[in-house]
Order: structure tokens, then sequence, then C-alpha cells
């Protein structure tokens, strides 16, 4: 197995991580007030959604989905037929997690003659995403891996693999994408970082947690605003006892609007007592989940059953949200979520219960 | 913007993507030339240089190698390179933006500091080399739709970018004596290896305006993408290898180009001495003749029509060089083609660094009211152009009907603000009208729309404008309350959704 330190050898340094954020916080603007200028002209709709995304992904700026909503619904109401405007729905309802309202726009997309490139990408995504077609999702993603070798592709099937336990192929997957890497954009490069971290911290069988520690410290060092991978290692450090360390690691982000940094930071300020202060995090966390699951319930049912089912201590809410995001996605992973805070209830009885909750949307 | 986003690579790093080269006479000396190059298109106001590239330009020496039918240009070996590296943001003042430094360093080695955005820039001691680095407004405009030749607005309307630009004594830097016919590019790098060595391939380069985007990438000359292939070449040294098939690409997209009007002015013959020229992708240009607004692509026309050339070709900042190019590809200069527009948002001055300050950011104002009531209801309201229903609005006499109706409103306070609808749609109910005067702003567009939420409605008003002789702040506080005024009034008319 390639070692960080080889890897590092192999890597071509990129933008310092401050500028890139500037500059992504600087083109999103400038392409929101393009779109403002004439929301129907081509390419423009598309850059926004791809700046909101990177915002989201990287920042976890959770109001994008927001902004991306309000876009469709002005692009919807000017122009809501042409395949091209389709397009734009289909990603946005794709990006909120809405897939069955997504593959309805991209059959009208492809109906209206969007570009076959287009649409295939986007229902690659898709049926990865839901868990379905994965056989034909593999074949594709690993042509598409072979024939680009770009880091988004390589991203897109180190995934795949890691969703279908494939942990050693995955993680070989994503090395080879940083050692192809050639750009200087740090995005693709922590993203990377932060799959790797992933996969061996949350999804191999048996969570090698030091391993994904210095995978997401890679990504921070790269992207320090990186919220996602500032949370999952404030997760390890805060396990293993290094309250201060995962702390440290949060604070600079409490302002992003993500609950998931109140919820991990309530956790450890209650771990080193400081309950005051906990209790007021806790409270923000449980009123940004509500509100980011009355604004895009499938966007945040999966991270809003893990906050009930730990620190949220609502067993049936989380069993709730936990089957809405598995009925949306059958994937293997949010099935054994179900199954997961299902069992993890006081008895079996109670499992047998909560597990029969009916799904409410 | 000739060159932007000019291939699925540059799209990584914005700060890396070329879009224009131009190589002038500086307008304030003439006995001085200036180089100029613009990266990462739709900058925001806030945006930076990377500090991971290398952003150079290279001059070679030129020879007229043949003319007509065996027209070519041959670059010499030695090459002038000038490039700007800059550093990691420092923090300004408390509170202030950061700012970012950077280095120039000369043909000689020597190195002049820089800091992004000082609009006076820095000159060497000896006063040969002036640097500029930071934000402009583009100067590139691009008024044409594709496919076809259909007149546009400007597509960079409003737009910024990144600029470097570098005046230098001519004669001192270029020996003019030794040849006065130069061909520069500009080209972006990875500034280190990795740790093991590999130097990556170069990120973009530019030589003639959309030497990608139009001549190479033209769809319809060929389904395969070939702007990163061309965009890791050498400049000046293009892989022999290759050569056949950007050949290939450039005469079945040249081809395509003459075609677009439907008359063939170019014969295969001609056609095939452009190509050959094309392939040669550098900006030409000549220290001893006049560079002026139109003297672009004179040079190889001059050449390839089989005459020596009599301008000093080039790039300035104000050169149409999109329609110039255009006119050559689809007639030969048989009718000049005029795109949608005459100018760029901002044209460029005589003083340095030429190219204009940049453009303010649209400031947008959103507010948005949640109703009860049916949205039909509401519209029966609001949605007609007359303001009347308005609290803030005293008296407003309305000028004509459907669009291009004006509305002057005297507010409560005695101001008078005049409006014109500029679009409208009942059946969506939204319209969209730009301010006349009476608000201290330009550029300024509202919209208006109803639209169904729950059993009620949402209404939602926008306001996009420049502030014009007013900060900012003040600006907004007016629109905001003329806004969140007449929103808040339709509450007790229309029931507020809880």
């Amino acid at each position: 197995m390639t070692t960080i330190a080889e890897l590092e050898c192999a890597i071509t340094p990129t933008t310092d991580g401050e500028i890139a954020v500037i500059n992504l916080e600087s083109t999103r603007r400038r392409s929101w007030t393009r779109f403002f200028e004439d929301p129907t002209r081509d390419g423009v709709a598309e850059t926004v959604v791809g700046h909101e995304q990177l915002t989201l992904q990287f920042f976890g700026n959770v109001s994008a989905l927001d902004r991306v909503e309000a876009l469709a619904a002005q692009l919807n109401q000017k122009d809501a037929v042409s395949a091209r405007v389709a397009l734009v729905l289909a990603q946005v309802a794709s990006m909120a997690h809405r897939f069955s309202d997504a593959r309805h726009y991209l059959a009208q997309a492809e109906f209206g003659g969007a570009p076959t490139a287009d649409v295939d990408r986007l229902r690659l995504n898709i049926d990865q995403a839901c868990g379905s077609n994965l056989e034909s999702v593999l074949d594709a993603r690993r042509r598409a891996a072979t024939e680009t070798n770009g880091s988004e592709e390589s991203v897109a099937l180190g995934s795949l693999l890691a969703g279908l336990r494939e942990f050693d192929a995955a993680d070989r997957i994503y090395k080879q994408a940083l050692q192809a890497y050639r750009d200087v954009s740090p995005f693709p490069i922590a993203r990377v970082f932060f799959q790797l971290g992933l996969l061996w911290g949350e999804l191999a069988l048996e969570a090698r947690p030091a391993l994904a520690a210095q995978w997401y410290r890679q990504a921070i060092a790269i992207l320090p605003t990186y919220t996602k991978a500032r949370v999952h290692l404030a997760e390890i450090y805060s396990s293993d006892g290094s309250l201060h360390d995962a702390e440290a690691l949060l604070r600079p982000i409490v302002n992003v609007g993500d609950p998931e940094v109140d919820w991990r930071l309530a956790d450890i300020l209650a771990a080193q007592g400081k309950f005051e202060e906990s209790e007021a995090r806790m409270k923000a966390a449980h009123s940004g989940f509500e509100s980011l699951l009355e604004r895009h319930l499938l966007a945040f049912a999966d991270h809003g059953a893990e906050f009930y089912s730990e620190s949220g201590n609502d067993c049936r809410r989380a069993l709730q949200l936990a089957r809405i995001n598995a009925d949306n996605r059958p994937t293997l992973w949010s099935l054994e979520q179900v199954h997961r805070i299902a069992t993890s209830a006081d008895n079996t009885a109670a499992a047998f219960e909560l597990a029969s909750v009916p799904i409410q949307r | 913007m000739s060159d932007h986003i000019d291939g699925p690579r540059q799209m990584g790093d914005p700060s890396a993507d070329l879009t224009d080269l131009f190589a002038f006479t500086s307008p304030e000396n003439a006995a001085r030339t200036v180089l100029a190059v613009c990266v990462f298109p739709s900058a925001g106001t806030t945006a930076m240089f990377s500090n991971a590239v290398d952003y150079a330009f290279a001059m070679r020496r030129v020879t007229v190698a043949g003319l007509g039918d065996a027209a070519k240009f041959e670059p010499g070996e030695e090459e002038i390179r000038l490039s700007c590296r800059f550093d990691n943001l420092k923090r300004g003042t408390a509170g202030g933006s950061p700012v970012q430094g950077g280095t120039c360093i000369l043909p000689d080695g020597r190195t002049l500091p820089i800091v992004v955005n000082e609009e006076k820039g820095t000159s060497t001691p000896d006063g040969v080399f002036r640097v500029f680095a930071g934000l402009r407004s583009d100067p590139f405009y691009l008024a044409w739709l594709v496919p076809g030749v259909r007149k546009g607005p400007n597509l960079l309307l409003h737009d910024n970018v990144l600029s470097i630009v570098i005046e230098f004594d001519a004669g001192r830097v270029l020996d003019p004596g030794r040849g006065s016919l130069f061909g520069v590019i500009a080209e972006t790098v990875p500034l280190k290896p990795n740790v093991i060595g590999l130097k990556p391939p170069r990120i973009d380069w530019v030589g003639r305006p959309e030497q990608t985007n139009i001549r190479l990438g033209n769809s319809e000359a060929g389904p395969v993408d070939l702007r990163d292939l061309w965009n890791q070449q050498t400049p000046f040294a293009i892989a022999a290898d290759l050569k056949p098939v950007f050949r290939e690409r450039l005469t079945a997209s040249l081809a395509n180009w003459d075609m677009r009007d439907g008359v063939a002015d170019w014969t295969p013959t001609a056609l095939a001495v452009n190509v050959n020229v094309f392939l040669d992708d550098f900006l030409l240009f000549d220290v001893a003749k006049p560079m002026t607004d139109t003297s672009h692509l004179e040079i190889e026309k001059s050449t390839i029509s089989g005459r020596a050339h009599q301008t000093g070709g080039g790039r300035t900042v104000n050169a149409n060089v999109i329609d110039i190019l255009m006119t050559w590809l689809v007639n030969r200069d048989r009718e000049f083609l005029q795109g949608g527009a005459t100018a760029a948002t901002k044209p460029g001055t005589n003083v340095f660094p030429y190219l204009a300050a940049p453009n303010a950011e649209l400031q947008t104002v959103a507010e948005s009211v949640d109703l009860t009531a049916a949205p039909d209801a509401v519209w029966a309201l609001i949605g007609g152009f007359d303001p009347s229903w308005h609290p803030l609005v005293a008296k407003a006499e309305m000028t004509g009907s459907g669009v291009g109706q004006l509305r002057t409103i005297e507010t409560i306070d005695g101001k008078q603000i005049i409006e014109r609808l500029d679009e409208i749609d009942p059946s969506v109910r939204f319209y969209r009208y730009t301010s006349i005067s009476g608000i201290p702003a330009s550029n300024y567009t509202g919209t208006l729309g109803v639209k169904p939420k729950g059993g009620g409605s949402v209404v939602e008003w926008r306001s996009q404008y420049l502030a014009d002789n007013q900060p900012d702040i003040v600006v907004r506080a007016i629109v905001s309350t003329l806004l969140k005024s007449g929103l808040d009034s339709l509450k007790p008319r229309f029931g507020a959704a809880k």
C-alpha cells in the first residue's frame, strides 16, 4: 500500500487553500450576478450550480441548497420546457437528493434533446446515489476512469467501490488519482484525501481511525476550511480523548451553518464538563437539523438520523429519518443505517416497534 | 476573454485560466512596448492570483520566411522571458482585505517586487520596466451568438479579469536593430515540480486570440476536444507528430467558418496557407511599425496576400479582435462583420496600466413575504405596473401601456422616481423593470413575482444596481426600505402566512 509520504512526493503543489476559497467565493458571487442579469443565457445557471455544489461540498454551507432551489424556481418560471433548463433542474434536484424529481427532469431533458453525455453523466450519478443498476454503473465508472484519468471520475469510481465493500480497490483508485493529478486547484486533491479518510474511518468494516485521521489532516492542510474533514477528524480526536484538539478543529467553523458542527462541538464540550455551552450548542444543533429537514428532508435525512440516534436522543425520529433515506436511495449503507438504528434501541420489542414506524414525508 | 475556459483542465483553477494576450505600443511613450495578459474569466471583485503558478510572457524574434502561398513566420531560438509569481496572502490592516505580493522576474534575471492591485505598479530603478498586476475591467468583448453568425449582446458585459501588465523600453529590451518583428505568447505553468522532480505540464497558453475556442474548439469541425492537448504543447515548438492532428482540425474548422455565410471565399490553397500561419500560434507584433486598434492580424494577412506588412500588428486593448478575426475567417475581408457591440464594458485608457479600472459588483436586494391569499388575488393588486398600492407612494402617473410603459412615482417624502416596464408575463405573475431616474444607482433592474406556496402565495421582489454617487450602504437602505415596506403592507391585506 502506498504511504502518505510517498504520495506527498508525487503530488504537484496546489494553490494555497485560502486563495482558492477566496477565488471560489468571488467567482460564485459573480456567477449569481450574471444569472440575475440574464437567467436564460446558456451556461450561466449551470455555472452557478457548479459553484454552489463546491460551496456545499467543501465549506458545509448548507444554504447553498436554498440558493440553488431558488435558482431552479426562477428558471422553471422563465423557461420550463427547454432541455437545458430541465437538465439544470435535474442537477438541482439531484443535489438536494430529490432523486425521483431528478429522474423526471432528466427524462424531460433527454426528450428535449439535451446532450447525451450530460444526461448520461447525471443519470450515472443518480443511479450510484440510489444504488440502482450498480453493475452497469460500475462498468461505466471503470470506463470513464480509464479514458479520462481525471480525479472526478476516479473519486466516483472509488466511492462506488467503497460502497460495494471493495475497500482495497477503492484505496488503490484514490491513490492513483492523487498520483495522476497535475493541476493546481486544491479542491480535487482535498476531496480525494477526504474520501480516503472516509474509506478507512467510516466505511471499512474494521475502522482504522489513525489512518483515517492522517488522510483528514492532509485534506485540511490543503484546504483549511474543509468543514466535513474537520468534523470527521474531530470525531476521531474526540473518541481517543483528544478533546482540546477536537474543539480546536471545530471552533473556526461554527458559523458555517452546518448543525453537525454544533452537535459534535456540544458533545466535546460536555465531555470537558462545559455543560452550559454544550447545552446551547446542542439546542442549536437540534433546531439546525429540524430547520434543514423542514427545507430539504431528503438531503439531510441520513444526517438527521445519525444525530437523533446519538446525541439527539430520539430513536423514533432517528428511525423515521433513516427509513425515509433508505426509501429514497436504498443503498447498502442506508439499509444498514436503518437496521443499526432499529436494533440499537433499548430492547428487541422496541426495535421491532420502531422498525414498523410508517414512513412519513 | 478570447481564450477563456478553453479546455476541461482550465476549469480547475480559474486564476490559471488565460483569457487574453495583448501587445501594443505604450500610449504614454511610443518608445515603450506593453505586454498584457488576463486570467480568471468573470473574476469577482476579491479574486487573487494563484501562488502555485508561473505567469509568463515569452517573446521570440520572428522572420518572414515566405510570402503568398509560401507564407511562413519563423521564430528564432533566443527567448526573452518575463514572468510573475505570487505569494500567499498577508493580512492587511486590521479588518482590511488580505494583501497579495509577488515578484516579476525580468529577462536578465533581476527581480521586481509587486503588490497586487497597486494602481501605479512598480518600476525598476532604471525605469526600463514597469509592472502592474491586479483586477481590471475585462477589455475583451464578444457579441456574436454561435453557431452561425448572429449578432448578440456583449457576453462579457460588466466582467472583470485579473491582469498582468508589463511595459518596457523596447529599444533596450528587444534590440530591434537585429529585427523588429516578434512573436509573443503567454503561459501559465505549475510553479514547482513535485518532490520527486516531475515537472507538471503547462496549464494554459495563448498566442493569437481564439486559437483554442473558435479555431481548434469548433465542434462542427470534429467531435474530439483537442484543446487540452493543444494547451500542453510547447509554444514555438508544437510536437511534430501532433502537427498533422492540429492541421487537420484547423483545416476543417477554417473551412467550416468560411461557409458560415454560405459563400466560399477561401480557395483550398489559400485555406491551407491560412492554416499554416495559424498553426504557428504566437501574437505577432513589429515594434518598428505602428500598432493601432485596427492593425491586429495585418501582418499575417499581408504576408498571406504576398506583400510586406505595413503595420505593427499586435493587439491593443481596444482592438475589435473578434470582428477582425470573424471577417477574415468567414469572408476573407470582403465585408466587415460587425458584432452586436462596438466596445468593451469600459474601453482601455491612455494611462498606465491601460486596462480600465474594475467594474463594481452589482448589488442585490431581495425581499419576500409569505401570504395566506392565493397568488391570483395578490397579483390582481400588485401585478399591474401601477404602484399605487405601495404605502410609500403618494402619487403615481402611468404613461403608455405594456412593455415600455413608464411609471412616474412621487414618494410620500416628495422624491420622484421614474421606472420603465421591460417584461411582463401575467401567466406566471412576473414583471421586470428598469429605473430611469430617482434612485442614486445605475444599471438598476427590479423583478417582482407572485408564486404559489403551500395553500397561499409568496411575493418575491428583487433589485440589482450599482450605487451611483452614494455609498453602497446608503443606496441599499433606500432600496431595501422601498421593497420591505411594500411587502409588509401586503400582510394585513392578504394575511401573513405562518
